[in-house]
């Protein structure tokens, strides 16, 4: 052999060595999903995460999640930027302000990072937006039950999250749509009021609504904090017999509230559920499986796909009631 | 500034608050005060009056402790996360040991004043303004309550806590109750005390002093890191207290919920007179800067200005009462000036 020979077979078989050392390495490399919240830190998105692990786990993902300290588009922006920079496999995303977060994740598309959205239907720049709950469904179920403890008739109003929330908007549009339709005797008084993520700021609302409309007879909450607040003004002012609170709670926090039938009725869908099937749809994506209406979604059941719209549902309303909370509280929500 | 003690007669100090931020500020609190009186029929009402004191509370509060950190030439901004911190050891104590009223304010107000001194150590002994230091104990202190706490909210309060103070209940003629309650104590005792602290003390002038120029006061031999420790502690102690006047409103601790609230204080602060620069504020203009940002939002919501609005009249009506106060000062310098 001479010197020529061994230096081509040497630099050959360090060649195809180090071509094998990166397939093996893209083989065994898991894809990372990292999920942008609204906010760190609080019991809602602790229950994400919890699912967002499982998920990580069943689907071998490496799947974590981060959010900014506090409810603040900007800093999802920069989180996003971040998640680009580290060149992620997926993103995954809970929009506080939909048109804040399109640039970047266009951005984040073009440089071939997979996003999944949750409670973001109306979000631009997603491959899949996932839902457990029919929005407008969701909205017009609510409707219907503070419809009930109204009477069918009388003055209430809508507190959101947000004025430009994305679902939170868009269950109050199907909802008052709803009351239009089918309870022409109840009436909207004012435009819907943001606030309802914060306990005190609802309540404040609350305080000046029941001024401001004193024959006011329905409270409707989308933001899991709006009916607790809304709630405290009613029992404070013990009008809990003439004013019906109904919206969207957590378990634990609306306890007492649903136990003085101040709070009607609570509705919601499960976190840790909504944490593990963004998992779930972003390892479908992955493994390049047509996505289409009836798809199974592991460990979640059949969804309602539609494809042009890039939305994802499965039907998981939970009510939250005298008869269901106590095996919910149990259940850690 | 205030009518002060020492004005042998009544109107020269009358004269002289005609002439101040604080009167004109007056001025539009009571013009507003009329035209929402008019336009409404609830606005004027002691119900509305008990549940603006009683949903404002907490800013108000904040914002006497935060008036005594800038007149004394300083800043802080992390007294929201000084009272999460405060709320959530306090309330998580009383209900591992059930403790009462005096134990956990005095436990809120300690731990309250610990981080204060922490500010004043860092501003004073190493010279670091003290925007920056507060910017990162702000994060500090929030970074190790969430750590901590793993953000859980605390919902199951203790039964006295959550019945609170509800002293001489009235119903209004509509048979819709309103009372004195622990927020509008508090409120009332914390301006009181902080109105006693900075015009009634030696104390209080040597604030003033240091605020307006920090080199004369240390060297006519004021104690710098002393008078620190004092104000920056008092916003602890007064942050502690706040915080459990929060708590007890919404009946929970959130961990996340206060922080992000220091520039609604900071803006009712400098609306009511005190300089960034320090040296320059008063308890009165305080007390006006906070009602006025509160009657701005009741207001708005009696009279059915629709909610996608109301953030711009907010801004328009700061802006306009910042150029009435500004106009007149400037007219003022402008007739000195010819004079």
């Amino acid at each position: 052999m001479n010197r020529r020979e061994t230096l081509k077979l040497l630099g050959s078989a360090a060649l195809t060595g180090v071509a094998s050392a990166t397939s093996t390495i893209a083989w065994a490399a898991t894809p990372t999903m990292v999920t942008v919240v609204k906010i760190a830190g609080i019991p809602w998105f602790n229950a994400v995460e919890k699912g967002i692990l499982k998920g990580a786990k069943d689907f071998n993902i490496d799947a974590t999640m981060v959010g900014p300290a506090n409810v603040d588009p900007a800093q999802q922006v920069k989180l996003l930027e971040d998640l680009i920079a580290k060149k992620v496999t997926v993103i995954g995303l809970v929009p506080l302000d939909v048109k804040v977060c399109e640039p970047v994740l266009k951005r984040a598309q073009a440089a071939g990072i997979k996003v999944i959205t949750h409670e973001g239907p109306e979000q631009d720049g997603r491959d899949w937006n996932v839902e457990l709950i029919d929005s407008v469904r969701f909205g017009e179920v609510q409707m219907q039950r503070i419809a009930k403890d109204m009477g069918e008739e009388g003055d209430y109003v809508v507190y959101v999250g947000t004025l430009t929330t994305p679902l939170h908007n868009k269950w109050a549009d199907a909802a008052i749509a709803y009351q239009k339709e089918h309870y022409p005797k109840m009436k909207l008084v004012a435009d819907r009021f943001p606030g309802a993520d914060e306990i005190d700021t609802s309540y404040k609302t609350t305080l000046d609504v029941i001024k401001a409309y004193p024959n006011l007879k329905g409270i409707l909450g989308f933001g899991s904090n709006g009916p607790i607040g809304a709630g405290n003004a009613v029992r404070e002012k013990r009008l809990g017999k003439k004013i019906a609170v109904v919206g969207t709670v957590l378990p634990s926090q609306a306890k007492d509230l649903i136990a003085d039938d101040i709070i009607r009725e609570g509705f919601l869908w499960n976190p840790t559920d909504a944490g593990y099937a963004m998992v779930a749809v972003a390892r479908l994506v992955l493994d390049g499986k047509e996505i289409k209406d009836g798809v199974e979604i592991p460990g979640l059941g059949k969804a309602a796909v539609d494809v042009p719209g890039k939305l994802i549902k499965v039907d998981k309303i939970m009510r939250i009631n005298h008869e269901t909370i106590d095996g919910l509280i149990a259940g850690g929500l | 500034m205030t009518l002060a003690a020492d004005q042998r007669s009544f109107m020269p100090a009358l004269r002289r608050f005609r002439r101040s931020h604080e009167f004109w500020l007056l001025v539009v609190v009571i013009v507003f005060c009329l035209g929402l009186g008019l336009a409404t029929d609830s606005f004027l009402t002691l119900q509305n009056l008990f549940d603006l004191l009683t949903s404002n509370a907490f800013v108000g509060i904040l914002a006497a402790g935060l008036l005594v950190v800038l007149v004394a030439g300083g800043i802080d901004i992390s007294f929201t996360a000084t009272a999460s911190v405060a709320q959530y050891v306090a309330l998580s104590l009383a209900l591992s040991y059930g403790l009462g009223w005096f134990a956990i304010f005095a436990i809120a107000g300690a731990v309250g004043v610990v981080c204060g001194l922490i500010n004043a150590i860092f501003i004073t002994k190493l010279r670091i303004s003290s925007i920056i230091v507060s910017i990162a104990t702000l994060n500090i202190f929030y970074g190790l309550l969430i750590f901590f706490s793993g953000g859980k909210y605390i919902t199951s309060l203790p039964k006295y806590f959550r019945d609170g103070v509800w002293w001489f209940e009235y119903d209004d003629a509509a048979g819709v109750p309103y009372a004195l309650n622990l927020q509008i104590l508090v409120l009332a005792i914390v301006f009181l005390c902080t109105w006693l602290l900075l015009n009634r003390t030696n104390v209080g002038r040597q604030i003033y002093a240091m605020g307006g120029n920090k080199d004369a006061a240390q060297r006519l031999g004021f104690q710098v890191f002393r008078l620190n420790c004092l104000v920056y502690g008092y916003l602890g102690l007064i942050a502690g207290v706040a915080s459990l006047v929060q708590a007890q409103l919404a009946q929970s601790v959130t961990p996340t919920v206060l922080v992000g609230k220091e520039l609604d204080v900071l803006a009712a602060v400098v609306l009511g007179g005190a300089s960034l620069a320090g040296g320059v504020g008063t308890v009165l203009g305080t007390i006006l800067g906070v009602a006025l940002l509160a009657i701005l939002q009741n207001g708005l919501v009696l009279v059915g200005v629709s909610s996608y609005w109301s953030q711009l009249f907010v801004g328009l009506i700061i802006l306009v009462a910042v150029s009435i106060t500004a106009w007149s000062e400037r007219r003022r310098r402008q007739s000195k000036a010819i004079n």
